[in-house]
């Protein structure tokens, strides 16, 4: 992106509920787990990632989206590989 | 896909992080008490006495610190450590090396008649005192853009726009207000500036982008400011110079001081070229001593002045020199000249800053910090609007309480990545929540840096001219609601986070790789 791209990027009104695209492949931070599968919120959006157990909370995983219900803000997806840590080190 | 009875419901958790090091009788929010004395004492002398004086307040975060020192559990070493653990971080000094090196450049300035040069100037184009303000605010927000420190532009400003400004006429308080507004808003967007790069470090962002994405609250915030600026500026009053003392200064005013145009030049432009900001001002400092000299603005003994008493062994022989005067009076002993006073202003306020920043070590090892920020992860940050709004309030809170916004920024950092990574709001969109409540509180309140700092290079005016009359001191409470660019900011950030303007997540853009420092 240009210089100038990006002091024009972000001028948008972004929603607090956004939409996923199923079959693409987004980084997300996981929040939370039950051992099995993890949940990351996008906003209001809500993204059960199967096989996100507590080794990838506040981790950047990688996550293939499998479902998502557009009325509700809920979808489902596979988790790829973690890709990420947080900057948070406390 | 997962059955229904795996779906992650309440047992869901998250990692503990680890816990205080200094206890306290009482809980953990008695380690706020010396913080929390100090601003009561700070309100009290400062707002309802109405004394300015720095070393007071230096007795008050004292005198906070030895009470709260009775209220510490077991071993007192632990939170006498503690004290030296935050007196010895590098945002500290950071501060204290950017205001003696501002305070030494803005008095060369002041003493090679840049002030006489801004009111000429000022004079002969036509501007008024109603416009004075708003045209302060924009000079000093394109200086601290350049130069990076909030805290150094405030100091040079206040010695050399604040004394014309006031001559021509224009409000006082609402001058310094423009000041600090200035300062807000390099301090907020220069990409040299401590709390830019802290806030882009802290959040994984890099700098470029994170400049270029909060240029939007930046200048909304302030094309608002300079409106209120050029209204408040015809409907407010200046304060009535004698009419004599203001004719014989626009008499002298010569446009000549305005050679220190480049002086400043020369500190932007070095500071523009990535040299370390001590090494710009320094630059700075070089240029306008070889002008004072060269165009006979100032001489060498205006600039350093030894006053030695008449029995010292080597002064009698190099009386000559233009540096050396031998003195008669007692008193009259000491180093003078524009280096000197520059320093002094700032020495007592170094020291109250190392003890504030000390008090604020304390209440985040005694555990009071995690008190408010875990109450507000698990209480407030329900959504992802209510948990921007909570990164606002409590980045604006956490920066108000701190007086060196550099360091409120350091300690609130991971706690505004973990609120804004849950809901996984981008590295940019989280840098500028953080910074825009840092810059915008780091300027507000009397206890604030950038306020001292403005405030004594203020009370240095007196000596500097004769017209100046300590009634025109500025009380620094009275300054509180005319920061336009802080109080603006901090509203932008409310509605952005309230309709999700600016918000990006991490899926609609990851920041590029932080250049870390």
């Amino acid at each position: 992106m240009s210089i100038f791209g990006k002091y024009l990027t972000g001028w948008t009104f972004r929603a607090n509920r956004p939409s996923l695209e199923v079959g693409s492949e987004i980084d997300v931070f996981i929040s939370e787990t039950n051992g099995s599968a993890g949940r990351a919120y996008i906003g209001d959006t809500e993204l059960l990632v199967e096989g996100a157990g507590p080794e990838t909370v506040e981790k950047q995983v990688r996550v293939r989206v499998t479902d998502f219900d557009e009325t509700t803000a809920t979808g489902e997806g596979d988790l790829v590989e973690v890709v990420g840590e947080s900057s948070y080190s406390g | 896909m997962s059955e229904a009875g795996d779906e992650p419901t309440d047992q869901f958790t998250q990692p503990d992080s680890g816990g205080p090091t200094v206890e306290f009788y009482g809980g953990r929010g008695m380690s706020a008490f010396p913080i929390a004395f100090f601003i009561v004492w700070a309100i009290v002398q400062t707002a309802l006495w109405r004394i300015g004086d720095t070393g007071g307040l230096i007795v008050g975060i004292l005198v906070g610190l030895i009470v709260g020192m009775f209220f510490a559990r077991g071993d007192w070493k632990h939170y006498a450590n503690t004290i030296f653990e935050g007196m010895t971080q590098p945002v500290a000094v950071t501060a204290i090396v950017a205001w003696i090196w501002a305070g030494m450049f803005a008095q060369l300035l002041q003493d090679g008649g840049f002030v006489g040069g801004l009111v000429w100037l000022a004079d002969t184009a036509g501007v008024g005192a109603a416009l004075f303000p708003a045209i302060t605010f924009v000079l000093a927000a394109v200086f601290t853009t350049g130069i990076g420190t909030g805290y150094g532009a405030s100091i040079a400003f206040v010695g050399l726009f604040f004394p014309a400004g006031v001559l021509l006429g224009a409000n006082p308080v609402l001058l310094f207000g423009a000041i600090l507004s200035g300062a807000i808003f390099g301090d907020n967007l220069a990409p040299v500036s401590d709390t830019t790069i802290v806030s882009a470090v802290t959040q994984d962002a890099d700098i470029g982008g994170v400049v270029a994405s909060r240029f939007k609250y930046v200048i909304i915030a302030a094309v608002l400011a300079f409106l209120g600026y050029v209204v408040a500026g015809g409907a407010m009053d200046g304060i009535e110079v004698g009419a004599q003392a203001q004719e014989i200064f626009l008499e002298e005013s010569d446009a000549i001081g305005l050679v220190h145009v480049i002086s400043m030049a020369a500190v932007i432009g070095t500071a523009i070229a990535g040299r370390h900001i001590v090494e710009a001002i320094s630059w700075g400092i070089v240029v306008a001593v070889a002008f004072n000299l060269v165009f006979g603005l100032a001489g060498l003994g205006d600039i350093v002045m030894f006053n030695a008493p008449q029995d010292a062994p080597l002064a009698g022989p190099l009386e000559s020199l233009p540096i050396l005067t031998i003195v008669e009076d007692p008193d009259a002993v000491g180093v003078g000249g524009s280096l000197m006073n520059g320093v002094a202003g700032f020495l007592e306020l170094s020291i109250l800053v190392l003890l504030i920043i000390g008090a604020a070590q304390i209440m985040i090892r005694g555990g009071a910090f995690d008190v408010l920020l875990e109450w507000s992860i698990e209480n407030l940050a329900t959504n992802v609007r209510n948990a921007e709004l909570t990164m606002v309030g409590t980045a604006a809170l956490i920066n108000a309480i701190i007086t060196i916004n550099t360091a409120a920024e350091v300690a609130i950092g991971p706690y505004i990545s973990k609120i804004g990574e849950r809901f996984n709001l981008n590295g940019y969109r989280r840098a500028n929540i953080l910074d825009g409540q840092t810059a915008a509180m780091g300027y507000i309140f009397p206890w604030s840096g950038g306020v001292l700092a403005g405030y004594s290079a203020m009370q240095q005016l007196p000596d500097d001219y004769s017209w100046f009359e300590q009634s025109m001191l500025v009380t620094p409470i009275d300054v509180v609601p005319y920061v336009f660019q802080g109080w603006l900011l901090v509203a932008v950030f409310i509605v952005a986070a309230l309709t999700g303007f600016g918000r990006e997540y991490l899926i609609d853009r990851e920041s590029e790789e932080v250049a870390r420092v």
